[in-house]
């Protein structure tokens, strides 16, 4: 039978689609050129290159230089530039010359030049926003930075938020993000490296670390990752996330995403590695374990008892968002003892007139909740609480009144979806709640044993899980001596170790006179 | 990769097989719960009357979707070899499955109690998973289907409450011996002591001269309560030897029991007890145990001898002869000595009942008695129960005022009479 | 980042120990221990652990010269090829019967005290798959999942032993020699493979990160469970009395569903699940170990693989005994009384070999 489904696969997976022509391979060979002697030849090519005058915002300028009339061509992306830069520094300069010897990089006034000897490079900087300027008589071109790509300002953190500490939040321009954590690490030893991961959109990736911090093994590891992609386009963070990640089929994630450059720098400083990408405002952190993804940022900047209480209050949240609809089915259906006799007899009395068993009730519920939630997220912004209310007021009532639901129920399948928004983070979040929904049908099929059973399966997948190295669990199992910031952080002069698992350059963080 | 897949297959054919699952699922609205177990002798060799107090979820319940009018429990009596059988054949009148979830109380009427075959019907409890080792026994004066279906508590309408209230206040001010099944097993198989079950009836006496004099001294039915209260009294302990009821304690026999039990879990008595400066009166004391009983234990003279030392601190919550005893030393004496005597009297009587009528013991005192041997074939060889009615015991009460009431002083009678 | 890759810690190594012989006195042991010694159950519960240490202190002897190898190798270096295979293929033996003995009387207290309508295959079956899989996740998995809940099903156990200890009488344990000294002696000397458990622990000695390491969780780990163990022998007693103690098949469940804390008058459900993920963990790892002696024996490399070979073999032998109250604590008794003297006299025979072949002089020598 195996060998009848591998045929299967292995003859689905030999077609190839019809008529597939390698285009990026003909894009590249137009550009292996060198620039000519004659102008009139690059400014033709370029023109073929970018499709001029049908890509529209191609912009071609023309002129000579005052002084020694020779012929001038600036070529730039308008859209994405700067335009009265160019005007100001290049064009103005341009035709006001007086010296008929000066050289273009002194008639120019902008803050670099660079000097392109191939029409590759030509390409590659009028791509990036800069402006290239053609000269009569020189086989060699010239561009200068004015690059101005539209985006968002600095704005609030929307996801993590928290209520003491720094607000800003990551935006969509990479330089601006730089710029933030730049802010936080006034040090030369910050690097921000820079790969190009896609063939033909050419996004770049800028991998940030603390050079004399970050395990080099580490740096190597992942550097090479981006470096082995081997894609077309990778748009932003979030989809290079899958690309990079270890176990695409995993419940849990094993890259931290983050939009607070506070968050971003605190890892850089623990010896992480963040990757920062244009279009994406957020951060992946790595290699991330599964305490990052519980903690928030409030957690330390909150007082020690009151950080600490919150992290209680959220791993309580956890604990009831996966097990308690779970819990529910399992005493009302195969452990009824264990229910106080008042409450027994109340859920079996209300009980009397629901024609659902227990497990499809709660199941029932558990999706109409989803359901409110994807919906509530999806709807345009102004109708979102309308749904809400909608959702958990009328339907809610209307099921109880209409004896389909017991009131026990409701509350049950509303402290589960409650308690899930205690999790901020995005993945982690999923996780539960899918989590969620198999304890429920383990719960219904084999009560607390099944639960159980499950359970341990889980604690056996997460103990061996890894994110680039790093054991999931780390470092509360294996032990690693750290910071022993898990489930409850120390008095923060306590912190005084990086953790122990990245395998830092230097271990301590601060020494001990530094706190007294 | 191919191993492994076949591997992941093999991991997933189990699940297969488990979704086909749910044996032991039991909905909660197909079951009814029993609260109450009671047993009755029957014509037939062999069986017994079973009957079941059964209670409805739905009461006390309110709940959107319209409230019900219902009663609070139902009983049904069949005859049956055991209660397990019982389960299912009860289902002919009964609608939903028997669960014993809540099961409280086993109730089991005095003349099934002092049969011997009761044994055999009361071990079939142990054997069922469902039957919790701290249910309750009690021993009626009437049949046990009789109480059941009589018993309509006021107030607590689910029935549960009212025999986990009623009986758990009981064992606190020491009116009910602590009758659970864990004790009456171990016990029973210890085979060295009498076990005291709860005794109760709904069958209380009407005509005056019927009444016993002393209020807390009698057991259940004898008193006299008035007014419109529960039909059930709680009162006083059934003795079991061997696992068969050979007598009674009244309610002060039982709390004299408790005091001097190291296991009871009895907090205070508030009881009275004669004054002894004016013979019409009585004087209200709270009685607490200081600490353990000491019991000292020569075993190894013929007959053997227990001397029993009983902590007591003694608070005088009363005092009507208004004699005033806090300020006289010799009239704290007196109420000393005559309290002393007095309880060592109404223990020496317990004792002595328990040495001639009973012909063994519920105090305990077989534990002490353990210490003394190295290894269980000596202590068996010793045989408590059969020595135990000739032993010389004798018990010593040491009483230790506490407070003497909020307000230590009353004016004298005199003074306010003048 | 891969040079701690297959070690286990000290941590996660006590925590095994903890786990697989912590959980002893939740299934039929404290029976077989009450059946003849009745109340002194746990003097000769002290018995058994002192007689226990000679043999344990021997094969850590024996360790500490052969850092690197496994049982079976170090089986193999003392006795030769065919002598050592033998041995080894013996040990397998005993071992792989009594994780089948232990897994029926586990999934027999589930099936008779939890869920007495599930068919007992179903119970197993699940069981055994849940157990696979932690096997086959490796011993590292294993140990971190038995750090991981180590506290909480500590705790729990604790829990319902506190409670059963404020319901009990502790005069109970009188008189303190129960049956007679003989009774007891010959009980500890019967009941000596309770902590045969400890020799099986050879088979992953060079697992563990070192060998101080390995000497210092194995000697902690056993007297924290011998406290363990006593302590729970003697709440059982003071709380059944000698008499119904010795019909009672698995006293901790027993006590489970005796005890009422504060408004919840049924706790059982709620110790099961920890007890479960105790049980859980302990057959994974029996599992492992006896699937990486069969790989060891038979030269296997990928023993991963026969997880599931063994699941079936296990599912097949497990469900075979018809009655299983009725047979089981025989088989188990059985197999104790086999393993309690190859468990006293093998650690001896081992170091005498090493002895004689001169395996302590050549460390001395090495060290100097």
């Amino acid at each position: 039978m195996f060998k009848v489904l591998k045929k299967l696969a292995g003859k689905k997976r030999n077609k190839r689609p019809v008529g597939s022509e390698d285009t990026l391979a003909s894009q590249a060979s137009t550009k292996d050129q060198s620039i000519s002697y004659q102008i009139e030849d690059n400014i033709k090519q370029v023109k073929k290159i970018f499709h001029y005058p049908d890509n529209k915002d191609i912009k071609l300028r023309e002129c000579k230089i005052g002084a020694s009339e020779k012929r001038v061509a600036i070529f730039f992306i308008s859209t994405i530039t700067d335009v009265r830069t160019i005007e100001d520094s290049a064009i103005g300069p341009i035709l006001k010359n007086k010296h008929p010897d000066a050289t273009i990089k002194e008639m120019i006034a902008t803050q670099n030049i660079t000097h392109l000897s191939t029409m590759r490079d030509v390409v590659q900087n009028m791509n990036t926003g800069n402006a290239v300027i053609f000269i009569e008589g020189e086989t060699s071109a010239y561009a200068f930075e004015c690059a101005n790509f539209q985006g968002r300002s600095v704005e609030k953190a929307e996801n993590e938020v928290v209520i003491k500490g720094p607000k800003e939040a990551f935006t969509e321009k990479v330089v601006v993000n730089l710029s933030l954590i730049r802010k936080r690490i006034k040090n030369e030893d910050l690097m921000a490296e820079t790969v190009t991961i896609s063939t033909r959109s050419k996004n770049e990736v800028f991998i940030l670390y603390i050079r004399n911090l970050a395990n080099e093994k580490l740096v190597d590891n992942i550097k090479n990752r981006l470096k082995n992609l081997d894609v077309d386009a990778i748009q932003n963070l979030s989809l290079l996330e899958q690309y990079i990640e270890e176990r695409p089929f995993s419940m849990f994630p094993s890259v931290l995403y983050s939009e607070r450059p506070d968050r971003a720098t605190s890892f850089l400083e623990d010896g992480h590695i963040i990757l920062l990408m244009d279009n994406s405002p957020d951060s992946l952190i790595l290699p991330a374990t599964f305490w990052s993804f519980f903690h928030t940022s409030d957690d330390h900047y909150l007082r020690f008892i009151f950080g600490n209480f919150a992290r209680f209050i959220r791993a309580g949240a956890m604990f009831i968002t996966i097990f308690i609809s779970a819990i529910f089915i399992a005493v009302t259906t195969y452990h009824s003892e264990m229910i106080p006799a008042d409450l027994l007899l109340a859920i079996a009395g209300s009980r009397e007139k629901v024609p659902f068993p227990v497990f499809f009730e709660i199941l029932l519920m558990e999706i109409a909740f989803e359901l409110i939630r994807e919906a509530g997220l999806r709807v345009p912004n102004p109708m979102g609480p309308t749904i809400g209310i909608v959702g958990a007021l009328i339907l809610g009532q209307a099921a109880v009144e209409a004896n389909i639901i017991s009131p026990i129920v409701i509350i049950v399948v509303a402290l589960s979806g409650l308690t899930s928004f205690t999790i901020s983070d995005v993945s982690l979040n999923f996780a539960l709640r899918i989590i969620r929904f198999i304890f429920i049908f383990s719960a219904g099929l084999f009560g607390i044993f099944g639960m159980t059973s499950f359970f341990v399966m889980g604690i056996f997948y997460l103990t061996s899980l890894k994110s680039f190295g790093v054991p999931f669990l780390a470092p509360m199992s294996p032990h690693y001596v750290a910071s022993g910031d898990t489930i409850f952080r120390r008095v923060l002069k306590n912190e005084n170790l990086r953790p122990g698992y990245l395998k830092p350059k230097d271990m301590k963080k601060k020494s001990d006179e530094a706190v007294k | 990769m191919k191993q492994n897949n076949l591997i992941k297959l093999i991991f997933l054919i189990p699940f297969i097989l488990i979704l086909t699952g749910c044996w032991d699922l039991k909905g909660l609205d197909r079951q009814v719960f029993v609260i109450g177990i009671g047993l009755d002798v029957s014509d037939e060799k062999g069986k017994i009357d079973i009957t079941y107090l059964i209670a409805n979820p739905e009461v006390g319940t309110s709940f959107a979707g319209g409230g019900t009018e219902e009663d609070t429990v139902m009983t049904v009596t069949m005859r049956s070899p055991d209660f397990l059988s019982l389960r299912h054949s009860v289902n002919a009148a009964v609608a939903r499955e028997i669960s014993y979830d809540l099961l409280k109380v086993i109730v089991v009427s005095e003349e099934l109690a002092k049969d011997e075959e009761f044994i055999r019907f009361l071990y079939s409890a142990e054997k069922d998973r469902e039957i919790k080792r701290n249910t309750y026994l009690i021993v009626t004066k009437e049949k046990a289907a009789e109480f059941l279906s009589k018993n309509d508590p006021k107030f607590l309408t689910r029935p549960h409450k009212f025999y986990e209230n009623m009986i758990q206040r009981g064992i606190e001010v020491g009116f009910i011996p602590n009758s659970e099944l864990h004790h009456f097993f171990r016990v029973t198989e210890e085979d060295a002591n009498l076990f005291l079950a709860t005794y109760a009836t709904t069958n209380i006496r009407q005509k005056e001269d019927e009444y016993r004099i002393n209020e807390m001294d009698a057991l259940a039915g004898d008193v006299r309560i008035e007014g419109e209260t529960n039909s059930a009294n709680f009162l006083g302990a059934a003795v079991f030897l061997e696992g068969m009821m050979i007598g009674t304690l009244t309610g002060v026999e039982n709390r004299i029991v408790m005091l001097l039990h190291d296991a009871s879990s009895i907090t205070d008595i508030l009881a009275p007890i004669p004054d002894p400066f004016h013979e019409d009166y009585e004087l209200t004391v709270r009685i607490r145990k200081q600490h353990n009983t000491s019991v000292e234990m020569n075993v190894h003279d013929m007959p053997p001898k227990i001397h029993v030392t009983l902590p007591l601190t003694v608070d005088v919550l009363t005092d009507p002869s208004m004699e005033n005893p806090v300020d006289n030393k010799k009239k704290v004496e007196k109420l000393r000595s005559t309290m002393e005597e007095f309880m060592e009297t109404k223990i020496m009587a317990l004792v002595e009942k328990s040495q001639k009528e009973f012909k063994a013991e519920p105090f305990g005192w077989s534990l002490y008695a353990r210490k003394e041997f190295k290894t269980l074939k000596d202590y068996m060889e010793f045989d408590w129960m059969r020595t135990y009615p000739e032993m010389k015991i004798d018990v010593d009460v040491e009483i230790r005022f506490g407070q003497f009431g909020r307000q230590p002083k009353t004016p004298s009678y005199k003074g306010i009479r003048d | 980042m891969k040079q701690n890759e297959g070690k286990i810690g000290i941590r996660d190594y006590m925590a095994i120990i903890l786990l697989t012989l912590g959980s002893k006195v939740s299934d039929d042991t404290p029976t077989l221990l009450y059946k003849t010694a009745k109340n002194s159950a746990w003097i000769s519960m002290l018995g058994i652990a002192l007689l226990s240490l000679i043999p344990i202190l021997f094969l850590l002897k024996v360790f500490s010269v052969h850092r690197n190898k496994n049982l079976h190798e170090i089986n193999l270096h003392l006795f030769g090829k065919v002598m050592g295979n033998l041995i080894s293929m013996g040990v397998l033996l005993l071992g792989f019967s009594s994780f089948v003995l232990d897994t029926s009387v586990y999934v027999d207290i589930i099936g008779s005290m939890y869920f007495t309508r599930t068919p007992t295959l179903a119970l197993y079956i699940l069981m055994l798959v849940v157990c696979g899989y932690g096997a086959k996740r490796g011993i590292e998995s294993i140990g971190s999942a038995a750090w991981l809940t180590l506290f909480y099903l500590k705790a729990t156990l604790f829990l319902a032993l506190i409670f059963a200890f404020t319901k009990g009488n502790l005069k109970f344990i009188f008189p303190l020699w129960g049956p007679g000294t003989l009774e007891i002696a010959k009980t500890t000397g019967s009941k000596l493979s309770i902590f045969a458990d400890f020799y099986f622990l050879g088979i992953i000695a060079p697992l563990v990160s070192s060998f101080k390491e390995f000497r210092k969780g194995t000697l902690w780990a056993f007297a924290i469970v011998v406290v363990e163990i006593t302590a729970a022998l003697i709440i059982f007693v003071i709380l059944f009395d000698f008499t119904s103690i010795e019909v009672i098949s698995y006293p901790f469940h027993e006590t489970i569903l005796y005890l009422s804390i504060g408004f919840l008058s049924n706790v059982e459900s709620m110790f099961l699940p920890f007890w479960l993920v105790a049980a859980f963990i302990r057959f994974s790892f029996y599992l492992y170990l006896v699937v990486t002696l069969f790989g060891g024996i038979f030269k296997i490399k990928e023993f991963e693989y026969l997880v599931p070979v063994f699941i079936v073999i296990v599912l097949f032998l497990g469900i075979m005994p018809k009655n299983l109250t009725y047979t089981l604590p025989y088989l188990r008794e059985m197999i104790l009384g086999i393993l309690s003297p190859l468990f006293f006299i093998l650690p001896i025979l081992m170091w005498g070999m090493a002895k004689l072949r001169g395996d302590f002089k050549r460390e001395a020598e090495q060290s100097h």
